[in-house]
Order: C-alpha cells, then structure tokens, then sequence
C-alpha cells in the first residue's frame, strides 16, 4: 500500500497542501477531482516523492519515509515502482516515440519484453507513429507514448496527471479498459481527471481535493451523492457545462 | 608571377607558417573547448561562486579588442612585471583565455537553460544520474552546442592571424615576408585567402549541416 499521513507543503509562505492523508491500495484506481489550483498534482508530486513534503509520512509497501527527513539522510527514491505521467508528458525530443518508449529499460540494459511492447503498441494503435519524433506527432499520441512508457516499467503504483485530456472518446476507452486491466493486475493506480464519466466507469476510490485539503473521498457514491455542498457544487457547475 | 607559382615557390615557407598556424590553433581550440566546457559546467552548476564570475569577466573581455588584449599581454603587462615570454605562448594564452570564455559562455547558456522536466521524466522512469547525463542531457545539449562551438572555433582560427603581429612566424607574418621580398601583394594575399577558405569552408560546412542535421525544431504542436 502507498499511504501519506499528514502531508503539507508550502512554497514561499503559501500552504498548498494542508495535512493531506491518502491511502493508494494494489489492485485500486483511485481518482483524484477537483478545481485547478487545488493541489492535485502537487500532491501526485509528493506522493511520487518528487517533491519534499514538509512534514508527515510516506509509506510505500513498509518503507517509511519520514519528513522532514532526518539530516544526512538521502532517502532511495521509490522510482520506478512508482511513477507518474505528466499532463505536460515531458518526452525526451531528441529521441523517437519507440525510443522514448523504451530508453528507461535499455538504458539500465534491461530488454523491454517484445511481445509487451508490441501488445501495448497496437493496444494503443501507435504503429503508424512509433518512428516519429515527439514534436512530429499529436498530443493524443505523445499521450499514449507518454503511458506506454510508464506501463513498460512495470511500476506498483501508477500516477497518472489528466492523461486522457487530449484523447478521443475512443483512446479514452481503450485507456479506461487498459488502466482496469492494470488495477486487475494489482497495480495501484492514481488518476487526476476533469472527466466525470471516466472517473465514474474507473474509480474504487474517489478523492476530492480543494484549497489544498481532501474535501470528500471514499468510493463511487462521491461522484453519485456527495456529501460536503463544496463537492455538491462543483460536479452541478460541470455537469451544467456538459 | 601567379597566385600558384607563388605557391610552388614559396610553399616551404607558407607549409612552415601553416604548421604555425595550425599549432596554435590546435593549442587554443584543446584550451578552450576543454577548459571552457569545464567553466561552462561548472557556471551553471555554481551559478553564484563560478557562474557570476565568469560571466562578468566574459562580458568584460568581450568589450576588449582582441588585437589590443594580445598586445597589452605582449607589451604592458610583460615589462611591468618584468620577464619577456616567448610571442607564441603569449598568443597561444591570449586566444586560449578568448576561447574558453566564448566556449564556457554558450556551455553554461545551454545548460542553465536545460529543460528541467526532460530529467524528472527520467528520474520517475527510474533512470540513474549518468543514465540521465548519457542519454539525455549529453545528446541534447550536444545538438545544441556543437555547431556553434565548431563556428566559434573557425573565428579562432582565422583569430590567430593577429599573432603575426608580436611577432609569430604564422602563416599571415610569413605572406607579410614574401610580400616584403618580391612586393606581389594581390597574388599573395589572395593566395592566403584561398588558403584559409580551403580551410575554413568545410569547417563552417559542417558546422551547418550539423545545425541543421541536428538542431532541428523541437517545439511540440
């Protein structure tokens, strides 16, 4: 299990994450809401460890990690048993889409499974672009290049930051059956999504952040009956919008 | 005479100023490609001890003609402090320091610049530092630096003709010399000219086609 007790984070003076607590279970997809500037991907950025929190714990499958971090204490970070894909993807623009893809394991010297990456790539249906460079093709696709590289990984737990933003109904399907597939698999999974319908067909868990705090969390009767008039509020102004 | 008998002729004497030239050019593109990326690194590594400092320096060289900083090493600053130094270690040293301030400065623009998000893209995918430094971080700031770095050393090259002037039998001083004897100042110079376009063409050639081979547009649509 990935858990985080009492995390807060602050940037120049300005508390951005306020004693969160968060549980990520094997085998669970949880879905994180909220508005823009709640936090969430500040707190997807410390639950990755790649960011400090200021005080509180981390756990990770036993391994504690404490903060703030004992001094000359230089924690093993959890990557990639854990690891994350970024709204922004961040593919390396020098190599191909095949060879971002599987940079991370060739350069370890570790093979990728070819049948793994062939099964992922026309899952996703990437054959017509795997030569490409990242600024030669779509948001959609560097997107599924993006995931891809993460699934090749292997991780434990997986920290996905609005992957589906720019994908068609389609690849968001393929996805939400793939993230489903992965969860079944017993991996852990956490997803920062707008969409309500995808969090609605993926989540075990619903987590629903504002201002820093976990408003609301706890399984699909989140999204269905929300309890806190914060929450309320927010899915009738998106649902009003769609 | 022409351009080419003056070649023929004199060719021992132009091959003996050439392996001046290319001497000093060597010297001064080792000092500053190396030391010059090891300041450029360490600038964007120690932005305050290292990258302020040098940078300061740079900006203050670069407001100094390169003719007046060689003959202020040659003249002034040899009688002040009293020792007369050999004319090509007093070239050789002021194109080196020349060298790796114009290479430390386009190391360190580069790396300060480096896009932060292309190493934690890689630290979450579990990569190690040097994985990090080998895969993409040296092949980025590669693409970006070597056509630039391969024009600032075609500069330095034909830079070291101001050395003829305390005195270094490089290739300009010894045209100067022939020039003196049979007084042919067309044919002579043109035939330098041809000489460093044999050299600096292909230079400035590759130097191109490596931009545009692989400095090639990486913004995202």
């Amino acid at each position: 299990m990935l858990e985080a007790k009492n995390i807060t984070k602050s940037y120049s003076g300005h508390l951005i994450i306020n004693g969160v607590d968060v549980q990520l279970e094997p085998g669970q997809i949880s879905v994180m809401i909220g508005p823009s500037g709640s936090g969430k991907t500040t707190l997807l950025k410390l639950l990755a460890m790649l960011e400090t929190p200021d005080t509180g714990t981390i756990s990770i499958d036993g391994t504690q990690y404490s903060f703030p971090s004992p001094p000359n204490q230089n924690p093993v970070k959890p990557w990639p048993k854990v690891t994350v894909v970024f709204q922004q993807l961040f593919l390396w623009p020098h190599l191909t889409i095949l060879q971002n893809m599987t940079l991370p394991l060739t350069a370890g010297r570790r093979e990728a499974s070819k049948e793994k990456l062939e099964s992922l790539i026309e899952l996703f249906d990437m054959s017509q672009f795997i030569y490409r460079y990242p600024n030669e093709s779509s948001l959609g696709q560097r997107q599924r290049a993006a995931l891809v590289r993460a699934l090749l990984l292997e991780p434990e737990y997986l920290l996905l930051d609005e992957i589906t933003s720019s994908l068609d109904v389609e690849q968001v399907a393929i996805i939400l059956t793939h993230l489903k597939d992965l969860a079944a698999q017993g991996i852990g999974i956490l997803t920062i999504t707008h969409l309500l319908h995808f969090a609605h067909q993926a989540a075990d868990r619903v987590i629903f952040m504002d201002h820093g705090e976990i408003i609301e969390q706890g399984g699909k009767e989140v999204l269905d009956a929300p309890k806190q008039e914060r929450v309320q509020r927010f899915f009738s102004v998106i649902e009003a919008a769609s | 005479m022409s351009v080419l008998d003056i070649l023929v002729k004199y060719q021992s004497a132009f091959a003996d100023g050439l392996a001046t030239t290319f001497h000093l050019s060597l010297i001064v593109w080792a000092a500053g490609l190396l030391l010059g990326t090891v300041l450029g690194t360490f600038g964007a590594r120690w932005k305050t001890a290292v990258g302020i400092p040098s940078r300061l320096l740079s900006f203050s060289l670069s407001g100094v003609p390169i003719l007046v900083f060689l003959f202020w090493l040659h003249y002034p600053l040899q009688a002040m402090l009293g020792v007369v130094i050999d004319p090509f270690v007093t070239a050789a040293v002021t194109l080196s320091v020349i060298n790796i301030f114009a290479v430390a400065d386009v190391i360190r623009a580069v790396l300060a610049d480096f896009p932060a998000q292309y190493i934690v893209a890689a630290q979450v995918c579990g990569m190690t530092h040097a994985q990090i430094v080998r895969h993409i971080q040296l092949p980025i700031v590669a693409r970006q630096t070597v056509p630039v770095l391969l024009m600032i050393q075609v500069n330095m090259l034909q830079a070291t003709l101001f050395a003829s002037l305390i005195s270094v039998n490089e290739i300009f001083r010894v045209a100067q010399q022939i020039n003196s004897q049979i007084y042919k100042p067309v044919e002579i110079y043109t035939a330098l000219g041809v000489l460093f376009l044999c050299i600096c063409l292909p230079m400035n050639g590759l130097a191109l086609w490596l931009k545009s081979r692989y400095t090639r547009d990486f913004s995202e649509r």
